[in-house]
């Protein structure tokens, strides 16, 4: 059970070598084995959606992927979201609009949200709230995880205009 | 909205939150985000059945399999004390509550699936796991029950043998011979069975836990979410490892949620502690979510019948209610005290003189219940709720003309209600005035015929509610002015996401004129914070806030002293800004932290406020909700959604906001989803998230939601609390909206929750 196999992937932008359980998750993984504990485990049955992680591209419940299927992709966590210090406009919209309270299922969401509006940048409300249904979250009710993903997507769209420093 | 600006500090700002910059970044830290180094890894080996009796068998074979450190059954930590009950209330017969035992590992029986059996101990938690696996566990079967209802049952398999039967306690409250004797000359009575559901708190972070200990001093860390690690630190010393409080230091990290059920101690506190100290590592565990779903303790599940005497007019002449509380198979830490919120609570807004209720506990093989957002109050309002609203059905007067017609008029305030509550202020039938405007309940009919044009059943249901906060006591505050200009407070209750450090760091960045990040809370850790009573019916705010801002303003004067001689000013012509100390008018200042760092000794740089409550604050409100009934699917879909409510003082309307919104959201859960379901032999059949239904963002309405407050005038802000009391008033709304549609179409007054397409679709196929 415990040979380990060698992998290589991009987390975040950076290429790098792993060397994991084939029977390691790829949540698990990132979390201990690269020390990426940003990603959250909420249910480990694919459900909560707290783990959703970007793999190549698209949100993926990292609870239901083996670490070794990740050779070769590109897999990116809520760790390398901003740019720098600054703050990717879904980080930006969910905190100003209180979109978290105990933060636990915010990375999943925002990842989710990342990709989904990578994907389509033009949804419309009713398809964030459709997206937004894949994931749980047990504090805020939503609604204002809705509205956040819902302002991130019109400044995603005026286009990557430095924004002006808020205080 | 205002057109004046809002301040940028102090109460009633809507501060951004300070906790967010880290969590929506992934640098928050959770429990399970620590592993110190050296660290070993635990398991919980759980029984699979509800009722046994049990040997473990494989012991010596298991402890020497690769990498394992330690098995332990219930012989192995006999030493150990077991999980206290804490409610020890005077019962009807006059005699105190006492406990059965609650061992940390189940000794020699098992009474519900998830109890624990044995713990595992090996150097990676997957060793640890398939090591507890290899153990055999030879279960000798027992009777079973699991229904609430059916458990005092003559022939009901009983638990606790030494009890004679399942009843765990009773206690009553009010008059049995007067409410007799008024329902017999009532000209109505109005009588509803209903049964307040199990359900799972499913915060999101489920639990961990990290035990280490310090040979060199004798002392044991133990790092874990909770609602508060003091009262934690005082059970595991005093009940279970039977130490001097001194030796335990409880550190609480970022938490990922709580609503009531990480108040206690559970089995896996004390053993990766003893573990620790038996290994000389540290020793960690994480729970998953199956571990939640069976050994967390669970809410509700009530069965209740509740009656309301009437006279000619429809004013209440007296309440009788006789509700079942099922404890689980152990009495849980506060267990017992849940029905008595129920209790204390079951005449609501209403101007009632006379009842009688009783309170009955029974034991099922079930995990057990305990706190869960509301606590009690959610089933008092459930019950009364759904009860006028039957008697404004009945009567004919409607559901707001029978609410305004028995509400505790103005001119009765401050009130005492028969239940012996104080409610020191309200204006209920304001904010029953204003919610139904801005749901425009005027348009309702007009909507109802849309609805039915389109083949769709339309209800609109309210709740008036009113819940108890704040608890009378205390919640010690000390703020300090650092070297560097910067301030911290040192409080003990425990933010588990509701953001008490910037609900309290914009009261005191206003006070000392510095920016929120130079106001840093320090609180889950025993160590650091002298004493602390928690985050628990929604006490935080009104009494933590109220010790910040005396310890603000003490500390603000000691400051303006100190700059006095500094200045050479007098204390009065100074101002606290922008990090400074300021004499008014001029720009003659000098720096907080020039000040600091040259104050001799540094008493005058710290400040303590602790705010006495007598008493306990009552938010209460109204919610209007409206919802559309497919009659071919029986699937309900809410389509408004309107709050007004009085919380006294709005400290930060985000917040505020948001704590309605996520307490809303779980009592739709419990109207409309959710049920934790156990088979006839003890299985919890809705063990995870595939099949115990979660409210997703799909489920929610949109929320209107305002404050109409009247200030407490009990607390000494005014403010009454807020964490619960959107678990509160929603339960009743959404379900009298649901039986407002099938009402209307077929005469259907009563349903149970949850109110599922099934169980909707078959109430209209039945009738």
């Amino acid at each position: 059970m415990s040979d380990k196999i060698k992998i290589t992937l991009t987390v975040n932008g950076t290429a790098m070598t792993a060397e994991v359980e084939p029977r390691r998750s790829l949540a698990d993984m990132l979390r201990d084995d690269l020390r990426l504990t940003g990603t959250h485990l909420g249910c480990e049955h694919g459900v909560c959606g707290a783990c959703t992680v970007l793999v190549d591209g698209k949100p993926v419940r990292s609870c239901l992927m083996f670490g070794v299927q990740a050779n070769g992709a590109s897999v990116r966590t809520v760790e390398g979201l901003a740019d720098g210090d600054r703050l990717h406009p879904l980080q930006q919209a969910f905190w100003e609009n209180h979109g978290l309270q105990c933060g636990f299922c915010t990375p999943g969401f925002l990842m989710l949200a990342a990709g989904a509006l990578e994907e389509n940048p033009d949804m419309t409300d009713e398809e964030i709230r459709d997206v937004l249904s894949s994931n749980l979250c047990r504090c805020t009710g939503y609604q204002n995880i809705v509205k956040a993903v819902r302002l991130a997507a019109e400044v995603m769209k005026a286009g990557p205009a430095p924004q002006a420093t808020r205080s | 909205m205002s057109a004046k600006k809002p301040a940028k500090y102090g109460i009633g700002a809507p501060v951004r939150r300070r906790e967010d910059p880290a969590l929506i970044t992934g640098t928050g830290r959770y429990t399970d985000d620590i592993t110190p180094d050296g660290t070993l890894h635990g398991f919980v080996l759980r029984s699979q059945m509800a009722h046994a009796d049990i040997t473990v068998e494989g012991i010596d074979e298991v402890r020497a399999m690769p990498g394992v450190k330690l098995v332990w059954t219930a012989a192995d930590i006999a030493d150990l004390g077991g999980l206290p009950c804490q409610a020890n209330m005077e019962l009807a017969d006059g005699s105190r509550l006492t406990a059965p035992p609650h061992p940390v590992l189940a000794d020699g029986r098992v009474r519900h699936v998830g109890d624990p059996i044995a713990f595992v101990v090996a150097e990676t938690a997957s060793a640890a796991r398939d090591a507890a696996e290899a153990l055999m566990i030879d279960y000798d079967p027992l009777d079973v029950v699991v229904d609430t209802a059916a458990a005092l049952d003559p022939d009901a398999p009983v638990i606790w043998p030494e009890k004679g039967s399942n009843l765990a306690f009773e206690y009553h409250g009010g008059d049995a011979a007067e409410t007799e004797r008024v329902f017999a000359g009532a000209a109505r009575v109005v009588e509803l069975s209903l049964v307040n559901q199990r359900v799972v708190a499913n915060y999101m972070e489920t639990r961990g836990a990290i035990g280490e200990y310090d040979a060199a001093t004798g002392r044991y860390t133990l790092t874990t979410g909770t609602q508060g690690g003091h009262s934690m630190r005082k059970i595991l010393a005093d009940d279970i490892l039977k130490v001097d409080e001194s030796l335990i230091r409880v550190v609480t990290p970022d938490v990922g949620g709580g609503f009531g059920t990480k108040n206690f101690v559970y089995s896996e506190h004390p053993l990766v502690l003893h573990a620790a100290k038996t290994l000389g590592a540290p020793v960690k565990w994480t729970g998953d979510r199956g571990d939640h779903f069976v050994i967390d303790s669970h809410g509700r599940d009530n069965v209740t019948t509740g009656r309301i005497a009437l006279d000619a007019e429809g004013r209440i002449l007296a309440l009788q209610v006789d509700l079942v509380a099922a404890m689980g198979a152990y009495l849980h830490q506060f267990g017992p005290f849940i029905p008595e919120g129920a209790l204390m609570m079951a005449t609501g807004l209403y101007d009632i003189p006379v009842w009688f209720m009783k309170v009955r506990g029974v034991f099922t093989n079930t995990t057990p219940t305990d706190a869960y957002r509301g606590a009690g109050r959610p089933e008092a309002a459930y019950l009364i709720e759904r009860l006028i609203d039957l008697a404004g059905r009945e009567t004919g007067l409607g559901q707001v003309e029978i609410r305004r017609r028995n509400f505790i008029p103005p001119q009765k305030m401050p009130y005492t209600t028969v239940t012996g509550q104080y409610y020191d202020s309200g204006e209920f039938d304001a904010h029953l005035a204003l919610a139904l405007e801005q749901a425009d309940f005027d348009g309702f009919a007009a909507r109802r015929a849309k609805s039915r044009a389109k083949g769709r059943l339309r209800g609109i249901g309210l709740a008036t509610y009113v819940e108890i906060c704040a608890f009378p006591g205390s919640e010690e505050a000390n703020v300090v002015l650092n070297d560097d200009g910067s301030a911290t407070l040192y409080i003990g209750t425990q933010s588990n996401g509701q953001g008490h450090a910037t609900a309290y760091g914009q009261l005191i960045a206003k006070y000392l004129g510095l920016d929120l990040d130079k106001v840093e809370t320090v609180q889950g850790d025993t160590d650091r914070v002298r004493t602390g009573e928690g985050t628990g019916g929604s006490r935080s705010i009104p009494l933590g806030l109220a010790s910040v801002d005396i310890a603000s303003k003490v500390l603000v004067e000691q400051i303006r002293q100190l700059a006095a001689e500094r200045l050479e000013t007098s204390a009065a012509d100074l101002e606290l800004v922008d990090g400074t100390v300021r004499i008014v008018g001029t720009d003659r200042s000098v720096s907080l932290a020039e000040l600091a760092a040259s104050t001799p000794g540094k008493a005058k740089l710290k400040a303590h406020g602790n705010f006495q409550q007598d008493g306990a604050t009552y938010p209460n409100g109204t919610h209007v909700c409206e919802v559309e009934i497919d009659p071919e699917t029986g699937a309900t879909t809410i389509v408004g959604y309107t709050v007004v409510d009085d919380f006294g003082v709005t400290v930060n309307p985000l917040l505020l906001e948001g704590q309605v919104h996520g307490g809303i959201a779980q009592s739709i859960g419990q109207a409309l989803h959710e049920a934790a379901i156990y088979d006839e032999s003890g299985q919890l059949v809705t063990a995870s998230f595939l099949d115990y239904a979660m409210p997703r963002a799909d489920d929610m309405p949109s929320i209107r939601f305002e404050t109409r407050n009247v200030p407490s005038i009990t607390n000494m802000l005014g403010i009454k609390g807020a964490g619960e009391a959107g678990t509160i008033g929603a339960t009743p709304a959404v379900m009298n909206a649901v039986v407002d549609a099938l009402d209307a179409a077929r005469g259907i007054r009563h349903i149970d929750m949850p109110a599922t397409p099934s169980r909707v679709w078959h109430a209209l196929n039945a009738a």
